[in-house]
């Protein structure tokens, strides 16, 4: 397989694409040291949860089957007491925009919360990285065993880093084929070896990636792969919350002993300790500015904070701030006051409109659907009794929980009436197609296409019924 | 290995796409290979739909490379050093 190898710097000669510009140079290994503070302990609450729903969720039961499972083979998606089918569709089109919409919103306002703190890639490298830091140690300790050569210290070491990641990883490919195969039938398949070629191979599949993209890849998915870190700078402007170095207050830069007024030997507050570049996954500096690499982790912030605490200096050297801020002076109160602005506005209420359709739409979801297709190897054919036949397919889908009888009808000429059954019986989540022959005396309607409608109700529920359109020909 | 990660991502990214649109609207069962209806599980359609994209889509990401080649990569002397 690809990228297997981590790319070090001098030892892998790579031609670029273009002979202007290098899209990707050589990497850096970089190695993010540990950091606490608010905003590290908010980007582990968000691991916590996000993890928690995805290796948990699979395993609630509901109504006797999986609460949350997509049903590839049997096409149907369920969702605690929902049930989604192809037909549904449009509802994941709406859930997809409302993604979108959110993304839109909270960028523009807090700049790249989904990177810093939800998405994915970051959660998984925050996981495997603490992982690596708990086997190899921090950061320096992490350094000279790179530099180090290979003895069986090293040697037991990285084996039991690649052995964890392993496992976390196979355990994580377990859990996303889980989503689509029912989960306890999967693990009882695992440990007796039953599996299927596919969900095998969904499944390392799957624990190779997060493999290769938590453990060895890491930054360069967000600097190299993403679309996203691509296009958001376009949803910023001047009023965007971003992570922010202040310039004025901290250039020049320069060290000097802890507590000296930095004005006194006129040096800016910034002493230059260079732990906001060593605590940094993408591995940037953001004294240098803003840049498209930076994930906005906070990871700096509170690194920065530390070391201002440490030197008696105001916190907030490096905080979230806007452009305006910075230039103006603002404080919280100000930014918070240009939140409010016309591309916010327009952001919430589309996002608003759309998400008020999406639960009304699942609200008002029926919950029987019927499909009427006529028969197209026999228009209209004349039966005993000189009765006029058409031949329809009706499609029934019990989209409820519950099974249910329906009783079919059809109404729309006179002395109309169908042949077959009547009655249909529909198991819980069920979908049947049965045949109907509908007659029509010769004299009924005009010659050619007469609109009628079948009706489908349930003997249980009057108002679980279904009036469907259909065409008779009349020849 | 840079260039096959620029091929192969943007590929799987697409595929991706096609596939969740392809099979929303079409069921494996209703499709046919060489005159004869499917006969392969559900699971392995899907799969072997989704890796069908993604090599369809990978060849073109291929060409799209190729293209942007410049003058520079391709005037160069079978015996210059790579």
């Amino acid at each position: 397989m690809i990228m297997t190898s981590k790319p070090q710097a001098a030892s892998i000669e790579i031609k670029p694409v273009f002979d202007e510009e290098s899209l990707y140079e050589v990497q850096k290994k970089v190695h993010p040291r540990a950091v606490s503070g608010i905003f590290a302990t908010w980007r582990w609450a968000l691991v916590w949860i996000t993890q928690l729903t995805f290796y948990g969720v699979c395993w609630l039961p509901w109504n006797g089957r999986q609460a949350v499972l997509f049903d590839l083979v049997e096409r149907k998606f369920y969702i605690f007491g929902m049930i989604f089918w192809p037909q549904d569709v449009f509802f994941l089109a709406i859930l997809l925009i409302i993604s979108a919409y959110s993304l839109f919103l909270f960028t523009a306002v807090g700049g790249r919360l989904w990177c810093g703190y939800a998405c994915p890639q970051t959660v998984y490298t925050e996981i495997f990285t603490w992982i690596e830091q708990k086997i190899e140690g921090e950061r320096n300790a992490r350094i000279k065993l790179d530099a180090a050569p290979m003895s069986s210290r090293k040697f037991g070491l990285r084996s039991a880093k690649y052995a964890a990641w392993t496992l976390l990883s196979l355990w994580t490919g377990f859990t996303f084929v889980g989503y689509f195969t029912p989960i306890t039938t999967l693990w009882v398949s695992t440990w007796s070896f039953s599996l299927g070629p596919w969900e095998t191979f969904w499944m390392f599949f799957y624990s190779a990636f997060t493999y290769l993209f938590a453990g060895h890849m890491r930054e360069q998915v967000c600097k190299h792969m993403c679309p996203y870190a691509r296009f958001q700078g376009v949803m910023f402007d001047p009023d965007t919350l971003t992570i922010t170095y202040d310039t004025e207050r901290g250039e020049p830069r320069g060290p000097r002993k802890k507590g000296v007024d930095p004005k006194s030997i006129s040096k800016g507050e910034c002493v230059d300790c260079g732990i906001c570049v060593q605590v940094c996954p993408t591995g940037i500096d953001i004294r240098d500015g803003l840049q498209y690499e930076c994930i906005g982790c906070a990871a700096c912030i509170d690194a920065c904070d530390q070391v201002m605490e440490k030197m008696s200096y105001p916190k907030g050297l490096i905080r979230y701030s806007t452009e305006h801020a910075i230039e103006e002076h603002w404080g919280w109160r100000e930014i918070v006051g240009h939140v409010i602005r016309p591309r916010v506005v327009i952001y919430t209420v589309i996002l608003g409109a759309i998400c008020v359709a999406f639960v009304w739409g699942i609200a008002t979801k029926p919950a029987l659907r019927v499909d009427v297709i006529r028969d197209r190897a026999t228009l209209a054919r004349e039966v005993e009794g000189g009765l006029i036949e058409n031949v329809y397919r009706l499609h029934v889908i019990n989209v409820s929980e519950t099974p249910h009888r329906y009783a079919v009808s059809v109404t729309g000429l006179p002395g109309i009436d169908l042949v077959g059954d009547r009655i249909v019986e529909i198991p819980a989540a069920g979908a049947k197609s049965i045949s109907v022959q509908v007659r029509v005396p010769p004299e009924s309607g005009k010659k050619g296409s007469n609109q009628i409608f079948f009706d489908v109700k349930s003997l249980a529920d009057e108002r679980i019924s279904v009036h469907e359109k259909a065409s008779f020909l009349q020849p | 290995m840079l260039k096959v990660l620029l091929v192969l991502w943007p590929s799987f990214v697409v595929a991706g796409i096609a596939e969740g649109v392809f099979f929303t609207v079409i069921d494996p069962q209703e499709l046919y290979l060489f005159g004869q209806p499917v006969h392969f599980s559900k699971l392995a359609t899907y799969s072997i739909g989704f890796l069908g994209f993604w090599v369809v889509c990978a060849g073109s990401s291929l060409m799209t490379w190729f293209l942007l080649l410049g003058p520079g990569d391709l005037n160069r002397s079978r015996n210059d050093p790579v």
